[in-house]
């Protein structure tokens, strides 16, 4: 190649070498654009301001350190950057706020701490991470992309001098891609500022071509790094007869006892244990204990202090009186102590035919050393409520209606004859020593014989072999049975004249037409019957 | 830094840098006019209530506590410049040593608050109210341990000592740097730079615990950690702004023209831009905490501040305290402009009153701020001691420059440049 070395006056008098090839070799080569080289801040600037001037925009300044006023030395227009950023910043609010809710508050509702499912405090933290984190993703990867990056290599570092400008010198360069950009104007306008090299930057002889090694290397990695994904899914459609693989432990294995494994801590050797006495579950605390209960304490403090304290005493561990501590001393002959979860055979009760429904009768046995002939049964003594607690709506008795069947029907029936599918499983299999569930609808059972409060104790405490309620069923659920027991009780025993206008009529016709069927049925049956009476007089015997 | 030259700086006696005479003129109209309606505003919210004062005291509370926590800011600032060998700040460092100084008439209006603690019985703070342990039901082991602390003995003492302390701080910092306008010594710059890391260390233990005795224990059985930041984060705000305020009314009366360029603005533009997000971070953190963990012994006091009107003016303080000047305060064009930056700067100045009374004033029993009539008693009374202390500020301004003149770096700062 031929070089031709010109030598040429600048203006202050020094001598300037420009290096310049011969067309026929120029076509080969593009040209990038044309470089110049500084030695202070000062005449770098003077030369920014001379090309912004002469109006060049695509330029590029080079400096070791960032100097202040070379934007506008340039006449660099303000980068948009900072709109990517508050675009990336909002949009990682937005992101972390619709995930949070949609997560927490909407999909998969799940209650944290006893907070509300959409609680923006607690969602703020994740929000502001998000929002710092997307936009500084924002300016990194937005700044980098307004500058094109990535990049292999940059056309100026061929240039031999352009390795000191991470060293003392300074760099300016137009780029060809200037619409104004003119090879001679541009080096005649740089040579003009003060400077002792300008140079055109063109490629070098290295080849722009990628290495084959690199593909290679690519290819190995991008399909290698599929491989593990690929296991992955492999796992997921497969089975295994070995326990999971936990990668990291964490807290998988957690040394707390589950339900129904053995403990070495409590001498009965369960892990779980029964609730302490007096303890109330979640909503059932209620400070009405004739709600709790069914019977009128007030009435029963006076009839039976001791036994009101006990009940009292069995809701409330702590309930201590003088008469209870001074009884406790004497040996407690009376009646038996009443734990209300227990469901105990009534004292010298008789299964189904309570006679008396009173509970006016003095009870003797607060009295050491008597011998009463026949104790009146203290489920006839106490004092129940007689009206039920509840006001009596359609609600409460959908509800008694519910809970009826969920809890009493299996052994009363559904229509509380006593029939249910324990029954009639038990008259199957002809069970020795069965005793039938009680039809809710003999006459010892209803309100005036057996109060509402009566009727609420034995679903809670349970009564001979029906075992007590209370930890099933909530005390204001079993009022409602209760509740749907007297309308069951109605309901077998109710005539025409109780049923509204509205429905009489077509409850009448549903009659007529059962009745009819009845008729029917019983007339072909008659009539078989018949058949079969004259088919059997014509044989002869 | 940039290899500029920088412009020589003018000769120390220029008038740019002394305080203008129009507002020389407004020292005596502020000191007297502010004295009577500060006292006015105490006066009126006195009459407010049947409890014998505590809504009076709580309203001039509030007022001290605000102006107290923007002279701290500024006493704040120049130690941070000092600790950190800024540049860009020197221009308007003077302001916030003027500023500073008037921890000085602040500890004389802090007379008041422990006169009450002593002539009356839990007029401001219940914990000095003898029957306030049996009134609300607490055991005596618990309220001893409180009464250590909380006695008048040593929180008098305990007040008298953080104003020694910041008296010392300001009058140290404020005495070198009118030294140095004569001087011009380097030797002053390092003494304040070396001091100036001992002096923070003694400024944030004292204002954590003065924020713990004056505003704090309004609520005896209450805490938090976080309550002496909280109060600091409004407090560096304030100073800031205050700042870009100063700046920007002595630009306009004719001093400090030159000196105090849009760089500047730009950037104290972008530290109230930062501080708004300190403050709302830290004041959230505050509450996160104590949201979260819903223990009924650190929830009584953010749940007397969500309680009805109290509960709109948290809302106004996350949308105007914070949504609003964040957006606001963050574009450069914004930071660019000197009277946005002015602006931005009054406004949040407001904002914070509102952050202090939002602290102090739920504490006072009257529940709802004394309606119109103790909203206007407030805006009064610290109406007033602020345009008391700018009087005052006024006449030190008089007797010095408003610009550190012969600070060594001082061309430096002049000629400072943002990208």
């Amino acid at each position: 190649m031929l070089r031709v070395r010109q030598e040429q006056e600048t203006t202050d008098g020094s001598q300037a070498f420009y290096n310049c090839e011969l067309m026929s070799e120029n076509n080969e080569k593009k040209v990038h654009g044309i470089v110049a080289e500084y030695t202070s801040v000062d005449t770098l600037l003077a030369a920014c301001r001379r090309v912004r001037d002469a109006g060049y925009e695509k330029t590029d300044a080079f400096t070791p350190f960032p100097v202040h006023g070379i934007d506008k030395a340039l006449g660099i227009k303000p980068t948009v950057l900072p709109w990517i950023v508050l675009g990336a910043g909002l949009t990682g609010t937005a992101t972390a706020l619709v995930m949070q809710i949609w997560m927490n508050a909407i999909d998969y509702q799940y209650i944290i701490s006893g907070k509300p499912f959409l609680s923006l405090p607690a969602f703020m933290p994740v929000a502001f991470e998000l929002t710092v984190l997307f936009a500084s993703f924002g300016a990194f990867f937005g700044m980098w992309a307004l500058n094109g990056l990535p990049r292999f290599s940059n056309p100026v570092f061929t240039d031999p001098r352009f390795d000191r400008v991470t060293d003392d010198r300074f760099f300016l360069y137009i780029d060809s891609k200037d619409g104004q950009f003119d090879r001679g104007g541009v080096e005649k306008l740089l040579g003009d500022t003060e400077t002792d090299y300008v140079q055109t930057v063109v490629d070098d002889d290295s080849s722009d071509k990628v290495p084959k090694p690199f593909f290679v290397i690519w290819g190995l990695v991008a399909s290698l790094s599929v491989v593990p994904l690929l296991i992955v899914l492999k796992m997921r459609v497969s089975h295994s007869s070995q326990p999971r693989f936990h990668v990291f432990y964490d807290m998988d294995f957690s040394p707390a006892k589950d339900a129904q494994q053995y403990s070495t801590l409590f001498r009965d050797g369960r892990a779980m244990r029964p609730d302490v006495p007096g303890t109330v579950a979640r909503g059932e605390m209620q400070a009405d204990l004739d709600f709790m209960t069914g019977i009128d304490m007030n009435a029963l403090s006076v009839i039976d202090r001791p036994r009101a304290d006990r009940l009292v005493r069995s809701f409330n561990p702590l309930y201590q009186t003088e008469a209870q501590s001074a009884q406790e001393s004497k040996p407690d002959d009376a009646t038996q102590a009443e734990k209300p979860n227990v469901g105990g055979d009534p004292v010298g009760g008789d299964p189904a035919g309570d006679k008396s429904g009173t509970e006016a009768d003095k009870s003797d046995s607060d009295q050491p050393g008597a011998e009463p002939t026949a104790k009146p049964s203290v489920m006839d003594t106490t004092p129940w409520l007689r009206v039920n607690p509840l006001v009596l709506d359609e609600k409460v008795l959908a509800n008694g209606r519910k809970n009826f069947g969920i809890y009493c029907s299996v052994c009363h029936g559904m229509n509380g004859s006593g029939n249910g599918l324990v029954n009639v499983r038990a008259q199957k299999i002809l069970a020795a020593e069965w005793i039938p569930p009680s039809s809710l609808h003999q006459d010892t059972l209803y309100a005036d014989k057996y109060p509402d409060g009566k009727l609420f104790s034995t679903i809670s405490n349970g009564i001979r072999k029906m075992p007590g309620y209370s930890g099933q069923i909530k005390t204001r659920d079993r009022w409602e049975i209760v509740a749907y027991v007297r309308a069951l009780q109605l309901s077998q025993n109710a005539s025409i004249d109780q049923i509204s206008e509205s429905q009489r009529e077509s409850i009448l016709k549903e009659q007529a037409e059962a009745q009819k069927a009845l008729k029917e049925k019983a007339d072909a049956e008659a009539k078989a019957a018949q058949d079969k009476a004259a088919k059997a007089a014509k044989d002869p015997a | 830094m940039s290899e500029h030259s920088a412009p020589a700086p003018k000769s120390a006696d220029d008038p740019a840098f002394m305080l203008p005479a129009s507002l020389a003129a407004l020292r005596l109209p502020l000191c007297a006019g502010g004295l009577i309606v500060m006292l006015l505003g105490w006066y009126l919210a006195s009459g407010i209530g049947t409890d014998g004062g505590n809504f009076g005291m709580s309203v001039y509370l509030t007022a001290a506590v605000y102006c107290m926590t923007i002279v701290l800011g500024c006493l704040f600032f120049v130690l941070i410049q000092h600790l950190v060998r800024a540049g860009w700040s020197i221009v308007v460092r003077r302001i916030a040593e003027l500023v500073m100084v008037m921890v000085i008439p602040m500890g004389i209006l802090f007379i008041p608050i422990i006169a009450s603690l002593w002539t009356g019985d839990g007029t401001l703070y219940l914990w000095d109210n003898a029957e306030y342990a049996a009134e609300n039901g607490l055991p005596q082991a618990v309220w001893a341990e409180k009464l250590r602390w909380l006695n008048q003995e040593w929180f008098t003492v305990r007040t008298i000592g953080y104003f020694a302390v910041w008296t010392m701080l300001a009058l140290f910092f404020f005495k070198n740097s009118v030294r140095q306008d004569q001087t011009g010594e380097k030797a002053i710059t390092d003494k304040m730079q070396y001091w100036s890391g001992p002096a923070v260390m003694l400024f944030s233990a004292t204002t954590t615990f003065a924020a713990f005795d004056w505003v704090m224990s309004l609520a005896p059985m209450w805490f938090s950690t976080m309550f002496g930041v909280y109060l600091f984060a409004g407090s560096i705000l304030g100073a800031h702004c205050l700042l870009a305020v100063a700046s920007f009314v002595l630009q306009k009366k004719g001093a400090l023209r030159d000196e105090v360029t849009v760089e500047h603005y730009h950037d104290l533009g972008k530290l109230i831009f930062g501080f708004v997000f300190f403050w709302t971070y830290i004041s959230f953190s505050q509450y996160l905490l104590i949201w979260y963990g819903n223990i009924p012994e650190e929830t009584e006091w953010f749940y007397e501040r969500q309680l009805g009107t109290w509960g709109g003016v948290a809302l106004v303080l996350i949308f105007f305290h914070w949504m609003l000047p964040f957006a606001g305060t963050m574009s450069r064009h914004v930071r660019r402009k000197p009277g946005l930056v002015c602006a931005w700067g009054a406004y949040l100045l407001v904002m914070h009153y509102l952050d202090v009374y939002f602290m102090i004033m739920p504490s006072a029993e009257q529940g709802d701020a004394g309606g119109t009539l103790g909203v206007v008693a407030s805006v009064l009374c610290v109406v007033g001691m602020v345009s008391l202390l700018t009087g005052l500020c006024l006449g030190l301004a008089q007797q010095n420059k408003v610009v550190a003149v012969r600070d060594p770096r001082l061309g430096e700062s002049i000629a400072f440049e943002n990208i």
